[in-house]
């Protein structure tokens, strides 16, 4: 390991000093991607800033009508968040089959969604819930949907000098189903993973998400096939028809857990799988 | 707060206050390990996918591997030295030991601090939560199931009223049968207390370390930087060494014949993996060196691959030795197949392919070496000393005897431990620095460099009567054996004797090729190309069962070799046959799981279930060849007996029963035994760890040990045949005594009154046992073994046929194991064997630059296994001590056959390719809806 500086600031403030001085810094949270990484040699700074004791990073909290997810949170502690587990209880089921409990009480839901892994477990849920990240930076801060949050595997919109602060989710309206298809039970990636909430109104689909993972260069939403949805009462056809869309929309690669071709297939029925068990 | 390397943390390390200074990035199991001298924390990934690091940090299971030290502040943490206080074992650790949960050990410190996390929460969970705090760990050994019983079992509170009775085995003592009973395991304490040394947890403190540099390329030829040039740019770097260093013979393997696979390569390279150059220095600069830095420069040839690529004739062969890459053929020949099938009824046939499988033992290659003298001691995990040592005296050009192998604890080894790895390597260094050198592979080396599972692409066909009373069987199989011979002509000439399965079959033809390709060596892995060639017999015996509208267990049971029965080299069954009683053992839960899987998919559109079985036979010992064990027992002047183990225990338990049969034999309690574990200075050879072979053959050499020691005894004591023994061991000062009874009455041998021999023992014994075989003809007619285990297993799985996913239910295993010599233990070997089992069946699939590390070879977790009903049938073998022979590998073999048939049974659809994994499954499902 080559020499590297180490700060660990107890403030926000602190840290978007720091970026600013040394853009180039890496921020570690749990630190289980950039252990990892600094072993493989694919990540080497020269300056690494720890998250640890900034606390302004976490905790999750209600304000007004919407829920503040900071983004320092460890997975585990999702999982063990009694109102997590009242308001969105399919986010606190993908924290759930991340990893282990192991990596699971290390890595946060920040670094889970700035390493930009398109199968990470947790972004589809979120984009499902419509959260949007919470930005800030030396010049200011900005609230950008997590849609429009990721630009490619490992690369997101953050800029130099600004870090993820925290999510904010609105009042969850509907329920969120949340599937990892994965081979193995414990310790695997995600082949594919697929979040879809909806809200309905005497049988109508008032408002439809279908987010999808590993599906694509970044973790996606499946807009036509929410479009598809809204304003149609759920019978089987739609509900197959909405699989066959969200399968059209997204464009998976071949890869050691599955060629692309399974992967479209697979959209298509956990997609109309979550659909059934929301009806 | 800026901190230029290190910082200063403190935290709260099993109770006690540690403030050190340290990289803040430093990985904590680092710290554990080498800076505080902790080595119970095993590391097996050093990537946070296998889970051994687990420790509990302020309560929680983490992985040490993936935990920086800055993050530690002002944390508490546990580890499992942490565990049992004042040498008292915590609830947890008692009942692991008390389950027999740990076999070789590795996975157990970090299944503890996993489940002891749980138990701090939780103090009564339930099975699921309990899979769930485990689901971070793996274990290759035990397939999880006692584990998961232990810590249920710690949970519960009646099982505190029995722990008095675990910690304190006096109870035992006074038990002089120690064969048959669940005796707890000899080396257990060290298991689970973290006390137990692996490769990686010892060295003398000024080693050098030393790391191999390995080729990125299947195929190349390579110049490197003089290696002068390299030592000046790095003056942490002792030396570099090359092909040209090796001292004696730059190639081993394992044949006497065949030594074709270089230390370090020289100038050309056959695999992506293979060892171009040694790195020996300190270990941040061994570390850090890189290619640029070492001048490498390859020129990169198009490889040879698959068994496709082997046999087309259209580059130039692997090894300029051998033209057509056919290393080796194997040949069988009963009576006349052809006429037989134009007889038979009913003919079916198949092709089958699997791919290349990884041990996954959680240990990587690990250990030292040093000269003594003008000797070289090499301390590493094997699971073959004697032959170690041999292979390690050619390459160095030394005698035998001048090569000493002292083993450590093995952490899992299923046939990969059986190569040479880091020993030459460790051996050339250490001789020529005159200095000691360590060395521990890393997860992704141990993977690239290692021997795997034969990949095989066979066909087979198999002929019956109307009846149902197999006629005819006929097999040929191609095995990629990779770049090398390692195991390849074992593999070659074991599969034609057992492909036709335990079955009486008129009529055999097996003709069997090992190919060398480009790719990594296949060698020796639980079952030398059977568990792949049963694929196929299996197969067939279902497709037969079907066309006959015979019961596919039935159909099993008629076709059954019986006692009296001829295989198909045509050797006479004597003994110990207990195929019949296995398969019938099964019969009312096939009955019944067929019965419900039907009644589940009436009701079920898209998940379908389904049961299928498998048979084993495999024979206890090598093919044809003497392999002879030697044991030897010895009583010191104290009292102190000794059991001078030779063969390895790799975690199935050899230094347990070897003691147990040992005991018997001699007359004395097993719990009065100690043991010394394969060192070649102390102990004789007893072979191999491989070919299912120590229990029968090791454990007869034991009995026979027990019984001269014995003899001795009784003629010294003038007593009569029968007479009880009873040894007083006490501290040196009053010297022990062997009080020897019989009817007459009793004679005391005061110890101290015999003359010692050097090594301090004053009464001795010694045992040899080597199995009867006779060659095989040029047919492959013969009695290649002494004695066969026999088996069966059924499985039940449920099939999501939308998404091609399969879950094995449950699994039930007969074995004939002649003589359970310890339950505990073959239950264990078994539902182990089933974990591996499912995962050649299901997952497990290794790739060459894709699936090198333990995230993307995926090996089943605690989540994945089925509820294991393990039934032992006991027919003796007349030959095996007290009646046992082996079990090793007959507990894999049946496993992924019984998993195919029961897909088969739920979706009607046969899959042909190893692994099934989700999309092959998937595929195939489709295919046969547009048929």
């Amino acid at each position: 390991m080559k020499p590297f500086e180490h700060f660990a600031p107890d403030s926000v403030g602190e840290v978007l000093d720091l970026l600013q001085s040394i853009p180039k810094a890496k921020l570690i949270a749990g630190g289980t991607d950039l252990l990892l990484q600094m072993k493989q040699g694919s990540a080497q700074p020269d300056t690494v800033i720890s998250l640890k004791n900034v606390e302004e990073l976490r905790g999750f909290a209600t304000r007004k009508a919407r829920f503040r997810l900071g983004a320092g949170m460890t997975l585990r502690g999702i999982t063990r968040s009694p109102e997590l587990k009242k308001h969105f209880p399919g986010l606190v089921y993908a924290a759930s089959v991340v990893a282990s409990e192991q990596i699971r009480s290390l890595a946060t839901v920040g670094g889970n969604i700035c390493n930009a892994s398109p199968s990470a477990d947790l972004i589809p849920p979120l984009l499902a819930l419509d959260a949007v990240a919470h930005i800030v930076s030396r010049d200011g801060q900005r609230d950008i949907p997590l849609a429009d949050f990721f630009k490619g595997p490992g690369k997101t919109i953050l800029k130099s000098g600004e870090i993820l602060l925290s999510l904010f989710l609105p009042q969850p309206s509907g329920n969120m189903f949340y599937s990892k298809h994965a081979p193995r039970q414990f310790m695997d990636l995600a082949v594919v993973g697929v979040a879809v909430r909806l809200q309905k109104n005497q049988g109508m689909v008032r408002e439809a998400r279908v987010a999808l993972g590993a599906v694509g260069p970044t973790p996606l939403r499946a807009k036509k096939t929410e479009a598809l949805l809204t304003g149609k009462t759920l019978t089987p056809k739609l509900m197959l028809e909405a699989g066959e869309m969200a399968a059209d929309e997204c464009s998976p690669i071949d890869d050691i857990r599955g060629s692309a071709w399974y992967r479209k297939r697979m959209i298509k029925i956990h997609v109309r799988r979550n659909l059934e068990a929301l009806l | 707060m800026s901190i230029t390397e290190k910082t200063s943390v403190s935290f709260t390390l099993n109770g006690t206050h540690h403030t050190i200074t340290v990289n803040p990035l430093r990985r904590f199991s680092d710290i554990l390990r080498e800076d505080l001298g902790l080595t119970g924390t095993k590391v097996g990934c050093d990537a946070g996918d296998c889970g051994a690091c687990t420790i509990q940090v302020d309560g929680k299971q983490r992985y040490a591997c993936l935990t920086a030290a800055a993050q530690l502040k002002g944390c508490n943490v546990r580890t499992v030295e942490g565990l049992s206080s004042n040498g008292n074992l915590s609830t947890l650790q008692l009942a692991f030991l008390d389950e027999g949960a740990a076999q070789c050990g590795i996975c157990t410190p970090g299944m503890l601090m996993a489940a002891q996390s749980l138990l701090d929460q939780t103090p009564n969970p339930s099975e699921p939560q309990v899979l769930d705090a485990l689901g971070g760990v793996l274990c290759r050994c035990t397939g999880y199931t006692k584990i998961v019983q232990a810590v249920l079992k710690a949970g519960q509170s009646s099982f505190s009223q029995t722990i008095t009775e675990i910690e304190n085995p006096s109870s035992e003592i006074n038990r002089q049968k120690s064969v048959g009973t669940r005796m707890l395991k000899v080396d257990g304490y060290k298991k689970i207390t973290g006390e137990e040394i692996f490769g990686a947890d010892n060295a003398p403190e000024n080693s050098l370390w030393l790391r191999a540099v390995r080729s990125p390329h299947a195929r190349a030829t390579f110049t490197h930087a003089d290696p002068e040039t390299v030592l000046k740019k790095f003056p942490g770097l002792v030396r570099v060494l090359t092909a040209d260093d090796v001292p004696g013979n730059n190639g081993f393997g394992i044949y006497p014949h065949i030594k074709d696979q270089p230390v370090l390569a020289k100038n050309h390279v056959r695999f992506r993996g293979e060892a171009v150059l040694a790195l020996v220095g300190d270990r941040e600069s061994v570390e850090s060196v890189t290619e640029d830095d070492l001048g490498l420069k390859w020129e990169v040839l198009e490889a040879v691959r698959g068994w496709k690529g082997a046999l087309s004739g259209k580059l130039e062969p692997v090894q300029s030795e051998v033209p057509d890459n056919v290393l080796a053929r194997g040949f069988l020949k009963k009576n006349d197949v052809e006429m037989a099938f134009s007889e038979s009824d009913i003919v079916v046939e198949g092709k089958w392919t699997t791919s290349a499988v990884e041990h996954g033992y959680i240990e990587p290659e690990a250990g030292y070496a040093r000269k003594v003298g003008q000797r070289l001691e090499i301390f590493v995990c094997t699971q073959t000393p004697y032959m170690d040592r041999d292979e390690v005296a050619q390459v160095m050009g030394l005698e035998p005897k001048q090569i000493r192998i002292i083993p450590s604890a093995v952490g899992g080894g299923f046939g990969g431990k059986l190569d040479l790895s880091l020993q030459p390597l460790v051996a050339i260094a250490a001789w020529i620095l005159e200095r000691p050198v360590r060395c521990i592979y890393t997860r992704p080396e141990s993977l690239a460099s290692t021997t795997k599972r034969h990949p095989v692409s066979m066909s087979a066909k198999a002929g019956c009567n109307r009846d149902g009373k197999l006629t005819a069987f006929e097999y040929h199989g191609d095995f990629n054996t990779g770049a090398y011979a390692s195991w390849g002509p074992t593999v070659a000439d074991r599969v034609p004797i057992h492909c036709s399965g335990p079955y009486l079959v008129p009529s055999v033809l097996a003709k069997t090729r090992a190919l060398l390709t480009n790719e990594s060596p296949s060698g020796a892995f639980r079952g030398f190309g059977v568990p792949q060639g049963s694929i196929a017999s299996e197969a067939l015996m279902d497709d037969l069962a079907e066309k006959t509208e015979i019961d596919p267990l039935e159909f099993r049971i008629r076709n059954a070799l019986r006692k009296g029965d001829r295989t198909a080299t045509s050797q006479l069954l004597e003994n110990s046959v207990g195929q019949v009683e296995c398969l019938e053992a099964l019969q009312s839960h096939w009955q019944i799981w067929r019965k419900e899987a039907g009644v589940f998919n009436q009701n079920s559109t898209h998940k379908k279930r389904g049961v299928g079985c498998g048979s084993v036979w495999y024979g206890c010992g090598n093919t044809s060849l003497s392999n002879p064990s030697t044991m030897q027992v010895g009583i010191n002047a104290d009292g102190k007996i000794t059991l001078y183990n030779g063969a390895m225990d790799i975690g199935q338990g050899a230094n347990t029963i070897m003691i147990q049969i040992c005991a018997d034999a001699l007359g004395l309690p097993a719990t009065q035994f100690e043991y010394v574990m394969g060192d070649t200075d102390l102990t004789a050879d007893a072979g191999k760890t491989s070919a299912s072979r120590q229990a029968f053959v090791s454990g007869k050499a034991a009995q026979l040990a027990g019984e001269n020691l014995r003899a001795k005894i009784i003629l010294l004591a003038e007593a009569a045949e029968n007479a009880t023994l009873c040894l007083e061991q006490t501290d040196s000062s009053s010297g022990g005594k062997l009080i020897v009874a019989d009817k007459t009455g009793s004679q005391e041998i005061i110890l101290a009154d015999i003359l010692p021999l050097a090594n301090g023992d004053v009464l001795t014994g010694e045992g040899t046992f080597d199995p009867p075989t006779t060659p095989l003809d040029e047919n492959g007619q013969g009695s290649p073994y002494a004695t066969y285990g026999f088996g069966a297993h059924i499985a039940e799985v449920e099939v999501d046929t939308l998404l091609g996913t399969t879950k094995v239910l449950r699994l039930a295993a007969a074995h004939d194991v002649g003589k359970a010599i310890n339950p505990t233990q073959l239950e264990g070997q078994i539902q182990g064997g089933i974990a591996q089992g499912l995962g050649m069946a299901l997952m497990e699939e290794y790739i060459q630059g894709v699936s090198e590390n333990l995230h993307d070879y995926l090996m089943p977790t605690v989540g994945d296994m089925p509820e294991i009903k393990v039934i032992l049938i006991e027919d003796q073998e007349p030959l095996g001590p007290f009646g046992a022979k082996g079990i090793g590998e007959h507990a894999l073999i049946p496993t992924a056959p019984a998993i195919l048939g029961a897909i088969k049974q739920a979706t009607g659809v046969s899959i042909n390719h190893l692994p099934v994994t989700p999309d092959r499954l998937y595929t195939a499902l489709r295919e046969a809806e547009n048929k």
